[in-house]
């Protein structure tokens, strides 16, 4: 317990002798934890309406003639050997004149001199959620038009192509930032604590000859770090609340965020940015102290 | 670490430093000093005093020679025991190693914030001590605002905070005014009649002149046992 009162009593010296530093670091490393935060809710939220569009996600194969109830079983068999599908449906022109007309809502009139034959039939693919892998959606969607009786296989192409790509952009932009922003609060702490020490090279130098043991020197300067990380990582955290509360504030209704909820971090992502802020912090203070202190 | 039962405190055996490129500070001595003893190291400047002093509180390794604390040899202990051991040796420096940017307070209490004392007993140390050497009314103020006599008393204190086994004085009274030096002097009896071993190394031929202590003189490296007055009358008395 006097261990404990000491060490957290040194802390709070050191911390008031370089409080200008000290307050330098904290700033980066809280604003390194709110950039990485923020582009990790984007990705996160962004993952979240993939997964809801992938829901929705069929693709159509137009036939030239209508496959047999006899047939249906191997066409079925075939398209599931290539790929793990939800469901297939196979839709008689009937059927598709029905949905069309619904469709069409109020003006269903425009149907009324037309007869059903002129849709072809037509099979409905649901895939399991896997927007993420568009080459799979793209081969399977060639392996469909080798199909007997294909007519044309019809997926939303264009907007899967934008959405991937911006899925891939935003993922290396999480991954990038998360490194670089890693690193920067890793140096900072590092650096402050460094600069700590050797401006208190002579206080340490009394207190070895005093009989200072190592976890007397070292303990104060890993509280240090625990705390930059620990304060760093809570500070930005609930900036990012704040920003994630005026983004619900101003985007919300009609628009981008009503095709999805826009939520915030979980507690589990929350705890494992916070424990990798103190990890990391910490380990910086460590670095310096095996440079800078020796018994 | 725990000091020996043994009536010997410190055994200093044939020891020799030399500092490069060959300049002898100490040559081949041997002296030791009983638990409770009171010595005198006397020597002009350059004599090897520091030097010597150094050696006993490990900040410097002697060239050839071992020297003993408490049975614990010192070229043998491990870092972290002899971290230990200094917490039971006080050091009054001649440069007085006082951090300038702390309070009187701060600079006694570091020994004592050492070895995790609570901060009741910090306090009550501090001010005894402070007491004892008539600087109490300076227990906060900042130690680079102090006198040179003011700060000797200072590291004089911070020394002795810690009620060490041995203490170890380097010239303390060289800034002192007559009183002060009384002061000291009282402190140093009062910590000895309470068990600490104490070796004061010093020119001030009044401090030891009327000793009735062991008093060795350091000179060009060579150490000697000096007949001082009391000594003198009380062999001849005998």
């Amino acid at each position: 317990m006097k261990y404990i009162t000491f060490i957290l009593t040194q802390t709070a010296r050191n911390f008031k002798q370089a409080w200008g530093s000290q307050l330098m670091t904290l700033l980066t490393v809280s604003l390194s934890v709110l950039f990485f935060t923020f582009f990790f809710l984007i990705y996160n939220n962004m993952l979240q309406a993939a997964s809801r569009l992938g829901d929705e996600l069929r693709l159509i194969v137009y036939l030239d003639e209508e496959v047999k109830s006899s047939l249906q079983a191997g066409y079925e068999k075939k398209i599931r050997d290539f790929s793990e599908v939800e469901k297939i449906i196979f839709i008689s022109p009937q059927e598709s004149f029905e949905q069309l007309k619904k469709q069409l809502g109020n003006d269903r009139d425009v149907l009324d001199d037309l007869d059903a034959s002129f849709l072809p039939h037509s099979i409905e693919i649901y895939l399991k959620h896997d927007l993420e892998n568009l080459s799979r959606i793209k081969e399977f969607s060639e392996y469909l038009s080798t199909l007997p009786s294909t007519m044309k296989v019809q997926y939303g192409q264009g907007w899967i192509e934008r959405f991937s790509y911006f899925m891939n952009l935003l993922r290396m932009i999480v991954l990038l930032s998360g490194t670089l922003l890693a690193l920067t609060a890793t140096f900072m702490v590092s650096y402050t604590i460094r600069l700590t020490l050797v401006a208190r090279q002579e206080e340490l130098e009394v207190f070895r000859m005093l009989g200072a043991t190592n976890s007397f020197i070292k303990g104060p300067v890993l509280i240090e770090g625990f705390l930059q990380g620990f304060l760093g990582s809570i500070l930005g955290l609930t900036a990012l609340y704040f920003c994630y509360l005026w983004i619900q504030d101003h985007f919300s209704g009609p628009g981008f965020l009503n095709l999805f909820e826009f939520s915030f971090l979980t507690s589990p992502q929350a705890l494992v940015i916070l424990f990798t802020s103190v990890l990391l912090c910490t380990g910086g203070s460590l670095v310096s102290i095996r440079k800078y202190v020796s018994i | 670490m725990e000091l020996t039962e043994s009536t010997l405190l410190l055994d200093v055996v044939k020891v020799s430093k030399t500092y490069p490129p060959d300049v002898i500070a100490l040559d081949d001595i041997s002296f030791n000093i009983q638990k409770g003893e009171i010595v005198f190291l006397t020597g002009r400047s350059g004599a090897g005093k520091t030097t010597l002093l150094k050696l006993i509180c490990c900040l410097e390794k002697p060239t050839r020679g071992y020297i003993e604390i408490g049975g614990n040899d010192l070229a043998k202990m491990k870092p972290v025991s002899i971290q230990e051991l200094r917490q039971h040796i006080g050091v009054a420096y001649q440069n007085f190693r006082l951090l300038p940017k702390l309070t009187v307070f701060q600079n006694i209490a570091m020994p004592l914030e050492v070895c995790y004392m609570d901060r009741k007993t910090i306090r009550t140390r501090v001010h005894e001590l402070l007491d004892a050497l008539d600087i109490i009314k300076k227990v906060n103020v900042r130690t680079d605002k102090l006198s040179r006599g003011e700060q000797q008393r200072v590291a004089i204190a911070r020394a002795a905070a810690n009620k060490p086994s041995l203490l170890l004085a380097d010239e303390p009274t060289g800034n002192l005014d007559t009183a002060s030096t009384r002061r000291v002097m009282d402190l140093f009896q009062h910590l000895n009649s309470e068990g600490a071993t104490i070796m004061i190394a010093t020119h001030d031929e009044l401090i030891y002149k009327k000793t009735r202590h062991r008093v060795f003189s350091l000179d060009q490296g060579q150490l000697q046992l000096v007949q001082t007055e009391a000594v003198v009358q009380k062999e001849q008395k005998a």
